[in-house]
């Protein structure tokens, strides 16, 4: 194996020899440079396999003929060798990434990049403490040189605050290493620590705390980190990738070695200043639009995050600690390197300006991927190094944290998330270009790839996880990579890889966990019809629609928390990739994605101290949660977070624009068939853990009044809308509000209501959703009073909205009937009959909008530019027919839907289980038997139908226009259509429920976080000397925090 | 004690050094601050490795053995951090000029272009 030395050799020895080159064609020394540094990334890369695979073992490499403490010695061990590898091929593709600045400069920009590179190298191996110093110099000094690559005046500033900055730092350290000199007499890392004794502590205390101080200011702690922040904005791109995965990484293993050196004397100081630089910079990037910047807020952020990490594994002695640090280092590295040759690749700095990445539809992936990590979305290594974080956290008694760490990484969602969706959504000039090069793609490429592997690679790691079928991922990589096909065969690929997995994954569900794996699978493949009859390829949509549906399927196959938490963020990420495709989508995606966020990292809360009371991980261990302490706030956490899926009122607002804006086959999976993993959560938890109380305040009681307050203001919203779109999405709000209360009684009956509930709200709204589609699809607008009179022109379609909202008010004879009826019957044994007003009250509000839907649409006059309007392609009705055909055999055989639920329930509660005779269902309050209902509703139906169509022939027909108008043009024509308005009578009476508290709420505390951002961000005056006399105060009370104790 | 004396010098020069970084606004001032800063660390580094009537620490011959000398350790560290500093200062006067030529100016303050 070749001497590590030589990493510092050749970087040296290549750096001399380009200054032969001065005048030389300028490939040469390029290619040297490149092959310097690749030779570099083979040695570091063999290292990293030899000692990862067991065949080699760390070494210590000694230098000038003798031994330390003598000598100074370098080390090569497992950490070493990776951080090597990461930190050379990052230079490795840098360089590539330069080609084009290395045309217009000079040979020394190459000489500082191997010097850089060099000094990298040897920061990471050494185990001297002067040395270390040294190789810091070096490295400052270089990056100092290429920061100002093209010497224009941004550069200059930020590159002379980053040099004063730099020696002032390496001015305390140097103080600090000499000292601990002189009160250990040696300079050796692991000399030092292996004397490390309190006694020794004590009096080396100050040289120690120079030492950390000064390593801490290298991480660029906030608040005193004006100057890295400008560094990150000004330098050319490519070389701030250098700068956020190579510098940090190896400082911060620096770091790491000097902590160990001092016994972690200064763990506490580390997670206080660490947790402040992780929420310091996560807030105050709020209001950056910047995308260099915003990339410099996050990668500081991110170290933050990283010594907050290292400090709690430390002082909780967290098992698995070193995987934990490591795994989220190597994300930070590899993502934002990404992100910064991607902002190198589309060349504008304004995040509003970041449209014209879609000139390339094929770097959104990497994007996605470099975003996705750096949030800690999986399946990438911070995923599960959070989770195991958190997960450790919760058993040793650091909620605090565990609160900490996820606001912070809830921020740090708000503004990459926006950032993604601008660049998204946004149009973009056409004359723009792209810097699109082999050199500067094949980099960004690359980090994606190994990114993906490296998740694969470290869900083995954690230790906290009893597997995952990585088959349903495996899937989605393979859709991933074969988007460049036509849509109808990824479409076929899909449904047939759906269909093949699903029919034994439905058949080995159990319990009530069949019920939505038949929602789950069967609303996949009908959703998906669709897709058959849009043209084009389509792009990202399938493997969009792959992550939802492998999220879903692995919440019902999930045996663990962490495979359940795991499926939960990948559905939740794939749906709003889905979601974010709608036209006007972009604030609804965004914020879709951010509650669904703060809601999981609840549930996370809540199975962290789910395990942390019972100890153990796998989903079961809920049913024992039921009796440890704090299980009424496990319940309260679980359910807020379950219910943030299902919209209940105060968590709703991001789902009418969400699902109305989404395109016409998406609207149906988010809302028909998505909101039901929600249910599942939340039946599971409730059916899990009971009745859960804090205090004195009954859980399931709280709950009932929120389920009915949803179900009544969503019905009366969905009343008063314009929208035909948005009125099925508050609809369906309106529908989870039942399913919640049928939840929240905690019955048999409440249970088989809720499920029932989700079963025909899953049939009705997809279906409505295809036919209000396909009419939205056919006149160009979804305006209900821009339509009428289309029941000629789409007579299917009428009839298929005829059977749902039926079926959907919940009347006999369809299949809506049977989940009210259970409801009433629910409400009567638990005996809250206030509820049960409301609940009603509801329903009789929903008649209104469901009025309307047939009214406005089909019925009145056609409008002129709807005359040529044809009956929706036959890929919207295949699946329409299909589920129309499910609700009438649900509404001609009742019992055939609620015998086998009710079935699945008798295993968890039999009180109040109906009884069968026959079709007919006996509860302890009456009866009812659907299929006679449905005889003589068809009986009568016959017997009308007949009188009306004999008096029908004495009808006259009347054109359209056989009627005169008066000689006024009005303002605004749509004012004088009948339909606008239409309820306007009722919103004088009951306006009040519109005003938007909700809404109001949300937006006073995202206003409430800018202004803070924005005011605190001032502290960056941009100053260099106001930066230095930060840093001084800095360490002067830090210094005087931690002698005193923190 | 004279090591001490050289000790109490050093750590005064690193505070004049510092007064000096921050209160000057122009940045040559500002850089001979940081000269003084530096060579108070190397003081402080020599006075940290004396030893009161020790010799140089090399060896002539024979007759040195047994005498006693000062720590050659911090001598070598100094001559080290002399070069880096060396190299630091030159690198600033090289942001100097180059800022002069962009800007016409050497106030700190006028530098203000990145911010929040």
């Amino acid at each position: 194996m070749v001497d590590p030395i030589y990493l510092i050799v050749i970087a040296l020895a290549t750096a001399f020899a380009l200054g032969l080159f001065r005048k030389a064609p300028s490939l040469l020394p390029y290619g040297l440079t490149l092959a310097a540094l690749a030779v570099m990334t083979v040695i570091s890369g063999s290292w990293a396999y030899g000692i990862l695979s067991g065949s080699l073992e760390g070494t210590d490499i000694f230098t000038a003929g003798f031994t330390p403490p003598v000598s100074i010695n370098l080390y090569m061990g497992s950490l070493e060798a990776v951080l090597l590898l990461l930190v050379n091929l990052t230079a490795l593709m840098t360089a590539l990434v330069l080609r084009k600045e290395v045309k217009d400069t000079s040979v020394y920009m190459l000489m500082l990049l191997l010097v850089f590179v060099m000094g990298l190298n040897g920061v990471i191996m050494t185990r001297d403490l002067f040395n270390l110093f040294v190789f810091i110099e070096i490295v400052s000094i270089a990056s100092a040189g290429l920061i100002a690559l093209r010497s224009n005046l941004e550069q200059l500033g930020a590159g002379f605050k980053f040099v004063i900055a730099g020696a002032l730092t390496s001015g305390f350290m140097l103080i600090g290493i000499i000292f601990t000199y002189y009160t250990t007499g040696s300079l050796n890392m692991d000399v030092i620590a292996s004397q490390m004794s309190p006694a020794l502590a004590a009096t080396g205390y100050t040289g120690l705390f120079l030492i950390f101080i000064g390593m801490i200011m290298e991480l660029k702690p906030f608040p005193v980190n004006g100057w890295g922040l400008d560094t990150y904005e000004a330098s050319v791109p490519a070389v701030s990738a250098l700068v956020a995965a190579g510098t940090t990484s190896a400082m911060f293993y620096a770091f790491l070695k000097t902590s160990y050196m001092s016994g972690g004397l200064f763990v506490q100081a580390a997670a206080v200043i660490g947790g402040m630089t992780f929420i310091g910079m996560n807030v105050l990037a709020l209001q950056q639009d910047k995308s260099r910047r915003l990339l410099g807020y996050s990668s500081i952020a991110q170290i933050g995050l990283a010594v907050l990490a290292y400090a709690l594994v430390a002082l909780y002695r967290i098992e698995n600690g070193e995987f934990i640090v490591f795994a989220l280092i190597l994300t930070h590295a590899l993502a934002k390197a990404l992100l910064f040759w991607l902002a190198g690749i589309v060349g504008k700095d304004s995040i509003h300006d970041w449209g014209v990445i879609k000139k390339k539809m094929i770097l959104i992936a990497p994007f996605a991927v470099a975003v996705s990590a750096l949030l800690g979305l999986p399946p990438f290594p911070s995923f599960f190094a959070k989770w195991d974080l958190v997960m450790g956290l919760a058993a040793r008694g650091g909620m605090v944290w565990i609160i900490l760490i996820l606001s912070g990484s809830l921020l740090e969602a708000v503004y990459l998330m926006r950032w993604f969706g601008n660049a998204f959504k946004d149009s973009f000039n056409e004359e723009d270009t792209l810097d699109w090069r082999f050199g500067t793609v094949l980099p960004v490429f690359f980090n994606m790839t190994v990114l993906l592997a490296l998740g694969y690679l470290s869900a083995s790691q954690s230790s906290f996880s009893m597997g995952f079928n990585w088959i349903l991922l495996g899937a989605v990589a393979v859709l991933m990579v074969l988007d460049f096909l036509p849509g109808i065969i990824k479409n076929l690929l899909l449904m047939g890889a759906i269909g093949y997995y699903g029919y034994g994954f439905v058949m080995a569900a159990e319990s009530y966990r069949s019920v939505f794996a038949w929602i789950f699978a069967l609303g996949a493949l009908i959703t998906l019809l669709p897709g058959f009859g849009v043209k084009g390829k389509r792009m990202g949509f399938y493997p969009s629609a792959a992550l939802m549906f492998a999220g879903l399927i692995g919440l019902i196959e999930a045996v663990d928390f962490m495979g359940f938490f795991l499926s939960w963020e990948i559905m939740t990420l794939g749906s709003y990739f889905l979601i974010l495709r709608g036209k006007d989508s972009k604030p609804h995606a965004l914020s879709y994605m951010l509650f669904s966020l703060g809601g999981a990292y609840l549930l996370m809360t809540g199975f962290a101290m789910t395990y942390a009371g019972t100890g153990s991980i796998a989903l079961g261990a809920l049913v024992k949660a039921a009796i440890i302490p704090h299980s009424g706030i496990i319940f309260a956490l679980l359910a807020v977070g379950f219910m943030t899926k299902m919209a209940s009122a105060g968590l709703h607002i991001w789902l009418p624009g969400a699902h109305a804006e989404a395109e016409t086959d998406v609207s149906p999976m988010v809302s028909g068939i998505l909101l039901k993993a929600g249910v599942f959560g939340l039946l599971m938890t409730a059916i899990s853990m009971g009745e859960q109380s804090i205090g004195p305040v009954s859980l399931p009681y709280v709950l009932s009044w929120v389920a009915v307050i949803t179900a009544l203001v969503a019905n009366y919203m969905a009343a008063m809308q314009e929208d035909a779109k948005r009125l099925l999405a508050y609809s369906s709000i309106g529908q989870m509000g039942y399913a919640l209360f049928g939840i929240s009684l905690m019955s048999h009956l409440g249970w088989l209501s809720a499920l029932v509930i989700s079963i025909v709200h899953f049939i009705y709204k997809v279906t409505l959703f295809l036919a209000i589609g396909s009419v939205a699809k056919r006149t160009g607008t979804r305006n209900m009073y821009q339509m009428g009179g289309l029941i000629t022109k789409m007579p299917f379609t009428f009839f298929s909205v005829l059977i749902c909202i039926i079926a959907l008010s919940g009347i006999p004879p369809l299949a809506g009937f049977s989940g009210k009826w259970i409801v009433y019957n629910a409400v009567l044994e638990k005996r809250w009959m206030l509820q049960g007003a409301v609940a009603g009250a509801a329903g009789i509000i929903a008649f209104l909008y469901l009025f309307r839907l047939i009214f406005a649409i089909f019925l009145g006059q056609l409008k002129d530019n709807h005359r040529k309007v044809k009956e929706a392609p036959f890929f919207l009705i295949l699946p329409q027919a299909l589920l129309l055909g499910l609700v009438m055999f649900f509404s001609f055989l009742p019992g055939s839907l609620l015998r086998p639920v009710g079935e699945i329930l008798e295993e968890f509660t039999t009180a109040g289980a109906l009884e069968w005779q026959g079709n007919m269902a006996i509860s302890d309050y009456g009866y009812w038997n659907g299929v006679a209902v449905m005889w003589v509703f068809m009986a009568l139906f016959a017997v009308f139908f007949l009188i009306l169509t004999i008096n029908g022939r004495r009808a006259q027909w009347i054109k359209q226009f056989n009627i005169v108008f008066a000689a006024e043009r009005p303002a605004r024509p749509e004012t004088t259509h009948f339909s606008y308005n239409f309820f306007a009578p009722v919103r004088k009476a009951l306006g009040f429920l519109e005003y938007p508290f909700t809404t109001n709420f949300w937006n006073r505390v995202s206003d409430f976080l800018h202004a803070v951002a924005g005011f605190c961000r001032r502290i960056y005056t941009g100053n260099g000397q106001t930066y230095l006399l930060q840093m001084v105060i800095f360490v002067v009370l830090s210094y005087m925090l931690t002698k005193g104790g923190f | 004690m004279t090591g001490t004396i050289a000790l109490i010098t050093g750590i005064l020069l690193v505070l004049i050094g510092l007064w000096g970084i921050l209160t000057n606004r122009d940045i040559i001032r500002m850089i001979v601050g940081f000269s003084l800063f530096d060579v108070g660390i190397h003081i402080i580094m020599l006075s940290i490795g004396y030893v009161a009537g020790g010799t140089a620490p090399i060896i002539e011959n024979l007759s040195d053995i047994g005498k006693s000398y000062v720590d050659p350790v911090p001598q070598a560290l100094v001559l080290t951090a002399i070069v880096i500093g060396l190299g630091i200062t030159a690198f600033m006067l090289t942001y100097a000029v180059n800022m002069y030529e962009k800007k016409g100016t050497l106030e700190i303050d006028k530098f203000e272009e990145l911010k929040w």
